[in-house]
């Protein structure tokens, strides 16, 4: 009772340091936790929040120490557990909060709730066996049929999922007890839900009992307990079970009730084709199964819809194609091809969708066949040269036949003046589209005529893919930027500028754009494609800073969060959606996305820094970098880019999503070979100077292995991984990857990979490496390194100034202009780096050249043939030289920056839009407005820059 | 021509061509994560032939004694994919649902100014049971309309008598704790 009361008088007191907590007040929390330990020194959960509170303060090692003790003590009570393992969760110390727990209950052996934080504590670090063991321990105490499945749950993991799935034996073991577990309580009449019944399937078809299975679908029980079992449950039996008879019949009566579903119809001519197969048995009374009474079918489906619904025609279709593939002549049986397709597009030409769905079907013809298809299309759509749509539906079927002709490729063929006839005529029925059909539109909806815009843009593009100039490709941008005043919430063409924009290298052009997406949570990792991940060396440092910190915002939220998720599908009981769960964390943690994102975080960072050294050193010490330690899992790296978000009409036979897919993923997967291992590289650079630097609370374990490493090995790591850098950039030229292809707008733009294999980076950091090395040394061929690294400084300085030349003297100024600031910000990453690495690097060189304490390790000379190393004050000398020379080279590349001019736009601007019937004050507006933005876009790139260099002149200025 | 199946955590990297929609938000992870692990059901997709998504229902049931009812948190349908009967098509299947589940009836809210939504719903069988003000905040606060089906085990249709009077969300939180 006492205790009781002790407990409520001190939840109220421990209340506002939990309420400044919750709002984020933490130095608040920390002074309410403080004063209550004043009065109270021993009350544990005001130890443990305040442990809480430092840790939210970023103050970890204090945090680090204050939990310690508290966990020391063994605690029981419910609130101090609950701080305790939150701040374990913050820090990634999964198990300890299984070692919490697990002597809590030891404690208090039949407390419910101790044993399910215990069993959710083993969720989290995914130890199958023991969650098996709590979970049974959970349902003696309360024979709960939650706890009961959680243990059932547990043993199908243990095949499936643990360390011991591998094995086919223990596998068979573990799925055949859970079976028996479930079989007892279902004689025992205690099956009670669907997720139950749900499980129980599922372990009967991890075990191929298809059987069983389906008597139990079938059975009384499961129609009970589970009513809503999905019907795709018995397709995939009687799948499995080759019942396509059954099958067959089951379909037939799901599609008279319903026209319009696709699944089912694949699955009805599946059953169909396989009873193609089967052999007419010789006392069998019924007809052999044919293809006709397949087709009648679907023929009988069509004549009794009232409303024309697409499923069956689409069927139809998806009939003779599936005969071709077999073989089987279905022009007989099922038509004309042709004929087919026309009948369709008649019926639906006037939906959005009616593109994709004949799409679908063009693969089995030819390209001539196709192209033929088109004409027929156009012709049926009754627009000609000289017409214009009457409706809204015969535009929309106009458009219809447009995108499949593109699609059949009846475009890319065309010679220029043609497609420039045909962007004309499109930007008209764009225009007409929108005057007659687009009046009283609601800011929500899309332009119907805005598909004709989008269209245009892609003719543009291929035309300036031929003549290898901008003009057209600006023409078609300022069209969508007038699309996107009348139609504001057309994400297409939004998409489709924001392409534009970084093909020109306008960076704030492409972040307008960015913004009116609205892109956020998720879509920041499947959409970062767009725009977050061609930010890196796009031009500028800090303005893309502001999307890599939203970006990660976002990963390290889902990162903390991401196995509740999963403790959620147990407390809400959900069998059905656990393993699911499991695969989309690790799909979200292992986002490549994620991981490039961090790192080139990380690099911005270090080529940004504009503070003191002691300042940048902090900073450098809070990214902590352990150079020796490569935490990428790169065999597990997820590509979870939605590139189909990005609508393309381009000729089926010209792409191959799935290789462009593939292709450009394992490219971006060497970029961040080639940038992580420079972090890292970069990374011993600085630790071997400032060794305190690398010792890092958060790396006990790395600490430990320093105080170890004898002395001899402290250049270790430095000179291994300069050895994979020389490694990497060896298989990298190996491998010869090919620029992407940039044959249509919508293709990915190239990777950086060519980049940086162009950009002298392979060079520069290796004979950086090797200077690093001879000034920790005091090696005698100092002096020739230092003169190899100022030549590569030397290098980039020319090459940063030659491509400002180049761009300034370009009559194009927007063809090669995202390349042109590509190099441009390469030289000035590696350059700035390398500003950085000075400013540490003479910080220890003059401090011991003055106290002149340090004796270098390898310098302990046993011969007297070795040559003397090079005296501290001597390398005191060639180090402020090195600076004096960067600083010189840093004034010329900003000379150059000063005048690097604006882009030159296309001359003309004011002609390409005079076939409109624009007013001529919007005209006017538009082509101002997207011209300045490409002219503040080249200023703000500017302004960036030369502050960068403003601040890295300052560095080795000294 | 619709494939129903149930939305999987997979479908969020690739549900951007519906959720780009202006009126379609959204949310944060641990909202949909939610949902999938609480009411799996209740989340429901279209896919089209190609494998493209065409638009998504995410529901949920609660509440109790005879306030037992399926509600509908979020319905979208991508532009490529209207005027196919798509959203009532997935309203059924919640509803169908609901029923298996032996609900009472199924509510939904709408912003008053979402003119086609409400026609869309009215034409399903839904009436305005009751005017929530304020129900959308932003820049300019919205009401909602809160309406409803009643569903076979409600046969008195006791549900869906309509209130005469507006009601503030303070109320709403208030009639949703006492149920």
């Amino acid at each position: 009772m006492a205790q009781q009361m002790d407990s409520a008088v001190f939840e109220r007191r421990l209340r506002p340091v939990y309420d400044n907590l919750e709002v984020g007040n933490n130095r608040k929390a920390l002074q309410e936790s403080e004063k209550l330990l004043k009065k109270h020194p021993t009350l544990l959960c005001a130890r443990a929040l305040k442990g809480l509170s430092l840790l939210r303060l970023g103050r970890y090692e204090e945090s680090h120490t204050w939990l310690e003790a508290v966990a020391e003590e063994k605690p029981v009570d419910d609130s101090t557990l609950q701080v305790l393992s939150f701040c374990y969760r913050e820090t990634e110390q999964l198990d300890k909060i299984v070692e919490l727990y697990k002597h809590a209950v030891k404690q208090n052996p039949g407390n419910e709730e101790m044993l399910a934080h215990l069993f959710i504590s083993h969720v989290r670090v995914e130890d199958y066996k023991a969650q098996q063991a709590v979970a049974l321990q959970l349902y003696k105490v309360q024979p709960k049929n939650a706890y009961y499945f959680w243990s059932v749950i547990s043993v199908v993991f243990q095949g499936i999922r643990g360390p011991e799935s591998m094995i086919p034996e223990k596998r068979k073991l573990y799925l055949a007890l859970a079976q028996r577990m479930v079989d007892k309580h279902i004689k025992e009449g205690k099956l009670e839900t669907e997720q139950e019944a749900f499980l129980y399937l599922h372990i009967l078809k991890l075990q191929n009992k298809y059987e069983e299975a389906w008597e139990f679908l079938n059975g009384e029980l499961c129609a009970k307990l589970y009513p809503g079992a999905p019907v795709s449950m018995k397709f995939e039996l009687l799948k499995e079970l080759g019942k396509w008879q059954e099958l067959n019949t089951l379909l037939m009566q799901l599609l008279e009730a319903d026209h319009d579903r696709w699944d089912y119809y694949k699955e009805y001519l599946q059953s169909c084709f396989e009873l193609l197969k089967v052999p007419p048995s010789p006392d069998s009374t019924e007809p052999e199964f044919t293809l006709v009474s397949c087709h009648e079918f679907l023929l009988r489906i069509i004549e009794s819809s009232e409303r024309k619904k697409r499923g069956p025609y689409l069927a139809r279709l998806e009939l003779l194609q599936r005969m071709r593939v077999a073989q089987l002549q279905p022009q007989q049986l099922v038509g004309d091809f042709d004929e087919l397709i026309i009948e369709y597009f008649r019926l639906f030409g006037d939906k959005s969708c009616c593109t994709h769905d004949i799409a679908l079907f063009l693969p089995s013809i030819s390209i001539e066949q196709r192209q033929a298809l088109a004409s027929k299309l156009l012709l049926e759509s009754g627009i000609s040269s000289t017409s214009l749509p009457q409706s809204k539906e015969q535009m929309q079927k106009h458009i219809c036949a447009l995108q499949i002709s593109r699609i059949c490729g009846s475009h890319i063929e065309l010679p220029v003046d043609h497609l420039l006839a045909f962007y004309t005529a499109l930007k008209l029925h764009y225009e007409h589209g929108l005057s007659t059909f687009g009046k009283n539109l609601l800011a929500t909806e899309m332009g119907p005529s805005d598909a004709y815009a989008l269209l245009a843009a892609n003719v543009m593009y291929d035309i300036t893919l031929r003549e290898m100039k901008s003009d057209h490709l600006f023409e078609a941008l300022c069209l969508l930027q007038y699309v996107l005043r009348n139609s504001t919430s057309n994400f297409h063409v939004k998409l489709l500028s924001l392409k534009i924009y970084h093909m020109f290298g306008c960076l704030l052009g492409a972040q307008e754009m960015y913004d009116y997406l609205d892109i956020k949570q998720i879509q920041l990792d499947s959409m970062g494609y767009v725009h977050c991940n061609l930010l890196p060396l796009s031009g500028r440092f800090a303005g893309a800073r502001s999307c890599y910190d939203a970006t990660l915002k976002f990963f390290t939220n889902s990162y903390k969060e991401r196995l509740e998720y999963i403790a959620l599908t147990y407390r809400f009981y959900t069998f059905s959606k656990m393993e699911e769960f499991m695969d989309f964390k690790e799909r979200l943690t292992n986002s490549l996305q994620y991981v490039a994102c961090s790192v080139e975080t990380q690099l911005c960072d270090l080529v940004t820094c504009y503070g003191n050294l002691q300042q940048n050193l902090s900073a450098y010490v809070a990214m902590s970098i352990e150079p020796a330690d490569d935490r990428i899992s790169w065999h597990e790296l997820s590509d979870n880019r939605d590139l189909d978000a990005v609508v393309r009409f381009d000729p089926l036979h010209l792409v191959d999503g799935t290789a462009e897919r593939k292709e450009s993923f394992d490219q971006e997967v060497e970029v961040l070979q080639v940038r992580s291992l420079m972090l890292r590289l970069f990374a011993s650079f600085v630790d071997l100077y400032h060794p305190t630097a690398s010792a890092k609370f958060a790396a006990p374990n790395a600490k430990e292995q320093a105080q170890d490493r004898p002395h001899k090995t402290e250049t270790a790591t430095l000179e291994l991984l300069r050895e994979s850098w020389i490694g990497l950039f060896q298989r990298l030229r190996l491998m010869n990857y090919k620029p992407l292809s940039n044959r249509f707008l919508v293709n990915l733009l190239p990777t950086r990979l060519h980049l940086l294999l162009e950009v002298p980076y392979e060079k520069f950091f290796d004979d950086l490496a090797q200077l690093v090395l001879d000034f920790y040394t005091g090696d005698p061929q100092l002096t020739l390194h230092c003169k190899a690294v100022s030549d590569n400084v030397l290098g980039l300085k020319d090459l940063c100034v030659q491509t400002i030349d180049a761009s300034n003297e370009a009559s194009d100024g927007l063809w090669l202009r995202r390349n042109q600031q590509q190099k441009v910000a390469a030289c000035l990453e590696i350059l700035s780096l390398y500003a950085f690495l000075l400013s540490v690097l003479n910080d220890k060189i003059q401090s011991s050249g003055k106290t002149k304490i340090k004796k270098k390790p390898n310098a302990d000379n046993k011969t007297c043939d070795t040559p003397q190393p090079i005296s501290e004050k001597e390398r005191s000398q060639m180090l402020l030289e090195l600076m004096r020379q960067l600083k010189r080279k840093l004034e010329d590349c900003d000379a150059a920056i000063r005048n690097w001019k604006a882009p030159a736009l296309p001359r003309d601007l004011n002609s390409f839009m005079a076939d409109m019937s624009l007013k001529p004050e919007v005209e006017a507006t538009l082509i101002g407005d997207v011209s300045s933005t490409f002219k503040e876009s080249h200023e703000l790139l500017v302004t960036e820059l030369r502050n960068l260099l403003k601040d890295k002149i300052r560095m080795v200025g000294k | 021509m619709t494939t129903l199946r149930p939305f999987t955590c997979d479908d969020l990297f690739k549900f951007n061509n519906v959720n780009f929609d202006p009126l379609t938000e959204t949310y944060g992870l641990s909202f949909y994560t939610q949902y999938l692990a609480r009411w799996p059901e209740y989340f429901q997709l279209a896919e089209s032939p190609n494998g493209q998504i065409m638009g998504y229902i995410m529901g949920k049931v609660e509440g109790h004694l005879d306030n037992w009812h399926g509600h509908v948190t979020a319905l979208t349908v991508s532009p490529d994919y209207r005027r196919l009967g798509l959203a009532a098509l997935l309203m059924h299947f919640l509803e169908d649902i609901s029923e298996k589940k032996r609900a009472y009836f199924v509510d939904l809210f709408v912003r008053k100014s979402n003119k086609v939504a409400i026609n869309m719903y009215t034409n399903l069988g839904y009436i305005v049971y009751r005017t929530i003000l304020e129900y959308y905040s932003g820049d300019q606060d919205e009401d909602a309309y809160d309406m409803r089906k009643a569903l076979s085990r409600d046969v008195n249709k006791k549900s869906v008598i309509p209130y005469s009077q507006p009601i503030t969300m303070r109320e709403l939180r208030h009639i949703n704790r006492d149920q």
